[in-house]
């Protein structure tokens, strides 16, 4: 049995990739080459990169802003984002513009209702990049990367998203991790969650997508139950054997709401109160269309003005639910409107599913995009002992094969009963990384019960890893498991 | 006259002025073909008659998936038959047409691809076969009838599935149904502004279908909607392209019929696009089938005249008898040799036709070869066994667009080579008359109006070549082409998954496995298309030996005619030799007056053109 592994964490494994960075930095000679290896431990440190794309007003920067918890990157009716941007954690708010020749500058911005209007002062063309530093503590987990939308009518604009987010032969993925924003499972989609998962087996393939599916309010016609239709959506999506080997998790997020949930400002409450208080067939007469919420004409006694700040807002759906809300006594405060609407947006949710498939898997997706650019700077087979090494770590590495096998198992190619498969998505850290989740057991479990369930388990894998009936898939399959298992105990007897 | 027929095919007409005076003429002529006793003339001007007052006037709605299609129909129609839900998606195009009692009925195509069967379903059943669209049943569409006043004017509505969006096999499919319909409602969401692809598809739709119509949907969940038609349209003039935008909430459509409530329904925006179905579309049809009509009806009339005119010539003038008869017998004799073998436009047919099936073929193998190409580019560039769900998808549809627009250019090519024969049989149809005299130099002091129809050239068989492009486009109707997407593209990577865990990687191994997963994926491209060139390629030829047998049958019939009156002709000069000089003036009165009746119908045939008429509702 080799050294322990830890199976949250990958410690060790960060630490085996930073020592062959180290060596290859000495070892390679081009000095545009050792800057990228530079470049690349320093990467190693920094938080993780997570992307947010999908089409054009699919909702991405109203996520981006509901994430971060402040609006930051501009909404429009319009298509809007044109520029790659990051948002960073930083001492204070800065805009850092990068040319695409090389050399950056720092751009002045001002706040326009809340959303940051950063003046170029050149064509679009010749900018790279945006980086946006903001004093967060959400963006020190993460780095969030806000995209053009693909499928754009300007093909240049979405170039620059795929050229972004797309491995090739000189460039590896700038982003370790992709927030993909559906509204339909439409062709561009698939095409472009394709192209971005890539499909070397050998580099460890990718679990490294969520799909939201985006604007969930507007699934149902902003009917009451629009939320639930979204979920029922994406629930079939999950079904789709070829979405789940995309995107192994769908989870509906109705991003403006969350947006407006994490931002609702006292006077939204209160011109929202007023109109909840309004006669019923006023109310329900006010709510009918968009027009006639921000134009029409009304006995209530709220302005057009704030009328059609409000829709901008929270959308018809905000509006709608938020009414509903005050007028039920559900909600009596903004606070408790704030709560309900951020609630009920998805966002939670998907914060679990990001704390699960990226945040616990940091350094894995870290370890595996350092690997990525060590590979595209020893291309040409000219430094054999460091391709070895490489691929030493991506076979051997226990983290990777996990990676690989979780890949497999959500294409649907391991055989085996759908309970034994469930479990083996497990207990490879398909639910979450630490012993418990692993184990299929509730967060308080008490360790020694947590100890014998492991080795249960461990037992049992082994067996079906040696019986000689089992296909050699399957055995494969089944030793990965058992090595899970070996390293859950030996995490627990720490 | 209107003795016998339905009440409602009289309706359709009786909505549209230009067709109600169309039908009068062609009812008027058909009057004096029977006094006349020419029974062929009554029953070609009976099939122009039904073609008239049983004229569907196809609207397809198209767009991208989740726009709001088939919401829009149900608007429209204000009453819910197209299902509806956030959830699923329409699978199978939907006709909705007029009929006296709701009905619903499935299209099954037969063995060899054409639609077989129509199978009676209960209505309940309709959501399941709109939205499941399974191949096995081989269900090519679902149509429903109901009887809805919109529908009465001989509007109908084809809900096209929306699965897969517009770059799907299926958007290829609806494309290629295109060129079969009066017009087409491009429907669109104001969530957001047009997308690359929608423009494409609106190009490719301009380039098929005679009136598009662009309608933005769900304007009551936005309250930015006005933004986005604005960009709307500055995106479309860039694209060159020039059409009306019209923006409606189906919504509060379908609230108005509810409530019955007249503001609602004008805040649904639907009275101009009803304005617009009627006075455009529907009207612009209307005219192009009465023109063709009153050209029926001319020609009729010319082949009454002439016998008319000839008994005038041979009446007025005994002495001229011998010669007449002899003139008469000529052209008998040319219209039939016109009608038979080897008249000059049957020889172009049957050359262009044969030269326009080559070309066609060529094309359609061109096309075909080259999507081989990319197929194999695209295998070799990564592992098949990860990406062929997604070639799959590649694959069917680029082959359903290559087969689309191999169709589309064969409905070019028989339109004109049909314009073409047209010409030629014209000119050889004219040939006929001319040595013949001219009747007003025979007569003596004739005073009345002037024959008022000249020949009007080409444009008399107009209505063949229209009707070419019926002919050639019932195969894509739902025909053969929906099997398109039934045929399977084979997996063949059932094959060991080979996990390269472990601690070597097997390098050699596994590209060894990946060449020959590769070497499957090409023997399985390849079998796909070959099937696919098989089933368009018969296709294809149905569809010309349609058109052949369509414009022959025509044009001999035309010729056909015209022997008939040309022999009755004959006949009426040989009688009047005959005649003695008192009964030859009394027949010269009657013979004028019968010929001043004939012009003056003739003058009085309506010059249709789009003019405005019915009512917004």
């Amino acid at each position: 049995m080799t050294a322990a592994v830890r199976p949250s964490g990958g410690g060790q494994l960060l630490g085996r990739v930073r020592t062959l960075l180290a060596q290859a930095r000495d070892e390679l000679d081009e000095p545009a080459d050792q800057e990228t290896v530079r470049d690349a431990v320093v990467r190693l440190d920094e938080p993780l990169r997570v992307a947010i794309a999908g089409m054009v007003k699919a909702g991405k920067s109203t996520l981006l802003n509901a994430m971060v918890g402040e609006e930051l990157a501009p909404t429009d009716a319009g298509e809007c984002t044109r520029v790659i941007t990051w948002y960073r954690d930083g001492p204070a708010y800065r805009v850092l513009m990068h040319l695409s020749g090389g050399g950056q500058e720092v751009r002045p911005f001002d706040r326009v209702a809340g959303a940051l209007r950063v003046s170029l002062g050149r064509p679009t063309d010749q900018v790279d990049r945006l980086m946006v530093e903001v004093p967060s503590r959400r963006l020190r987990q993460q780095t969030l990367i806000d995209t053009p939308g693909i499928a754009s009518l300007s093909a240049q604009v979405s170039a620059r998203t795929h050229t972004f987010l797309e491995a090739d032969e000189d460039r590896p993925a700038q982003a370790d991790a992709v927030i993909y924003l559906l509204r339909h499972m439409h062709g561009s989609d698939v095409r472009f969650l394709e192209a971005f998962h890539g499909d070397d087996l050998a580099s460890g393939s990718p679990i490294n997508a969520i799909g939201v599916l985006s604007r969930a309010d507007e699934i149902g016609g902003c009917q009451m139950d629009s939320m639930d239709a979204a979920a029922r959506v994406a629930a079939r999506y999950h079904s789709d054997d070829r979405m789940r080997r995309l995107c192994p998790v769908i989870v509906p997020v109705a991003g403006l709401l969350a947006a407006a949930g994490a931002t609702l400002r006292e006077q939204e409450f209160r011109a929202l109160a007023t109109i909840a208080a309004g006669d019923m067939n006023d109310v329900v007469s006010l709510l009918l269309t968009a027009d006639r919420f921000t134009s029409g004409s009304t006995r209530i006694p709220v302005l057009p003005a704030v009328r059609h700040q409000l829709i901008g807002r929270l959308g018809v759906f905000g509006v709608r639910l938020a009414v509903q809300l005050i007028r039920e006594g559900v909600a009596t405060s903004a606070d408790d409107l704030a709560k309900e609407l951020f609630a009920r947006s998805g966002l939670s949710r998907l914060n679990e599913v990001l704390a699960v498939q990226f945040v616990n898997r940091a350094q894995v997706l870290k370890a595996r995009s350092a690997l990525a650019v060590l590979d595209s700077v020893i291309r040409g087979g000219k430094h054999p002992g460091l391709s070895a090494a490489v691929e030493e770590i991506r076979a051997s590495a226990h983290e990777f094969v996990e990676v690989r096998l979780l890949h497999l198992l959500r294409s649907g190619r391991l055989p085996g009963r759908p309970e034994q498969l469930q479990e083996m998505e497990r207990l490879l850290g398909g639910m979450g990384a630490s012993a418990a989740e692993r184990l299929g057991m509730p967060p308080d479990t008490v360790p020694a019960v947590l100890m014998a369930e492991a080795q249960e388990s461990l037992t049992r894998w082994v067996r079906v890893a040696e019986h000689p009936l089992s296909s050699r898939e399957v055995r494969t399959a089944a030793r990965a498991a058992a090595r899970s298992c070996e390293g859950i105990v030996a995490t627990l007897s720490y | 006259m209107t003795s016998g027929r339905d009440d409602v095919e009289l309706g359709r007409a009786g909505r549209s002025a230009q067709l109600a005076r169309a039908v009068l003429d062609i009812d008027r002529v058909r009057g004096l073909a029977v006094e006349s006793g020419r029974t062929d003339l009554v029953s070609r001007l009976d099939q122009t008659r039904t073609r008239l007052t049983g004229r569907d006037v196809p609207v397809a709605v198209v767009g991208e998936f989740k726009q709001g299609k088939s919401t829009l129909v149900n608007a429209l129609l204000r009453t819910d038959v197209c299902p509806v839900d956030a959830d699923i998606a329409t699978a199978v195009p939907t006709i909705i047409r007029y009929g006296p009692r709701p009905a619903v009925i499935a299209h099954i195509a037969g063995p060899d691809g054409a639609v077989a069967k129509r199978a009676k379903v209960p209505f309940e059943r309709l959501r399941d076969f709109v939205t499941r669209g399974d191949a096995d049943e081989q269900l090519r569409a679902v149509e429903v009838q109901l009887n809805r006043r919109i529908l009465s004017s001989g509007l109908t509505f084809v809900d096209t599935p929306g699965v897969g969006g517009l770059e799907s096999a299926h958007g290829n499919l609806t494309l290629g149904t295109l060129p079969m319909v009066s017009a087409a409602l491009f429907v669109t969401d104001a969530r957001q502004e047009l997308t690359g692809p929608e423009v494409e598809f609106l190009g490719r739709t301009v380039e098929r279908c005679p009136q598009v119509v662009i309608v933005v949907t769900k304007i009551d969940l936005q309250a930015e909607w006005r933004r986005i038609l604005d960009l709307n349209l500055g995106h479309l003039s860039e694209a060159g392209l020039d059409l009306p935008v019209v923006p409606v909430s189906s919504f509060l459509r379908l609230l108005a019929a509810s409530r019955d409530s007249a503001e609602l329904n004008t805040e649904s925006g639907f009275p101009r696009l009803l304005n617009i179905l009627h006075r455009q579309i529907l009207s612009g049809s209307d005219a192009a089938a009465a023109r063709a009509a009153s050209q029926e009806a001319a020609f009729a009339l010319a082949q009454l005249r002439e016998q008319v005119s000839a008994e005038q010539a041979a009446v007025a003038n005994p002495e001229a008898g011998p010669e007449l008869v002899e003139r008469y017998g000529e052209k008998a004799r040319r219209s039939q040799s016109l009608a038979a073998g080897s008249a000059g436009w049957q020889t172009m047919l049957v050359d262009g036709i044969q030269d326009l099936s080559t070309d066609v073929e060529h094309d359609l193998r061109e096309r075909l070869r080259a999507l081989v190409r990319r197929g194999t580019v695209l295998i070799e560039q990564g592992d098949p066994r990860e990406t062929w769900h997604e070639f799959q998808g590649w694959l069917a549809r680029e082959a359903t667009a290559a087969a689309v627009d191999n169709l589309f250019a064969l409905v070019r090519r028989t339109e004109q080579l049909a314009r073409d024969v047209a010409e030629r049989f014209d000119l050889e149809f004219e040939g006929l008359d001319l040595d013949l005299p001219a009747p007003t130099v025979s007569l003596s002091g004739l005073a009345g109006p002037e024959g008022r129809f000249e020949k009007r050239s080409t444009t008399q068989f107009l209505s063949a070549f229209t009707a070419a492009r019926v002919a050639v486009g019932g195969l894509v109707m739902f025909g053969a082409f929906g099997s398109l997407l039934g045929l399977t593209v084979a997996a063949p990577i059932g094959l060991a998954v080979g996990l390269t865990v472990g601690r070597k990687l097997l390098r050699h191994e596994r590209d060894r496995q990946v060449e020959f997963r590769r070497q499957l994926a090409r023997q399985e491209l390849q079998r796909y298309v070959d099937e696919v060139a098989f089933i368009v390629g018969k296709d294809s030829r149905d569809a010309v030996r349609r058109t052949q047998r369509f414009l022959r049958d025509e044009f001999a019939n035309r010729a056909a005619l015209a022997e008939r009156s040309s022999a009755a002709a004959l006949a009426a000069v040989r009688q009047s030799a005959d005649l003695s000089g008192h009964e030859r003036d009394r027949r010269a009165a009657i013979l004028d007056a019968r010929g001043r009746e004939l012009d003056q119908v003739a003058g009085n045939l309506s010059t249709p053109s789009a003019e405005r008429d019915g009512a917004s509702r």
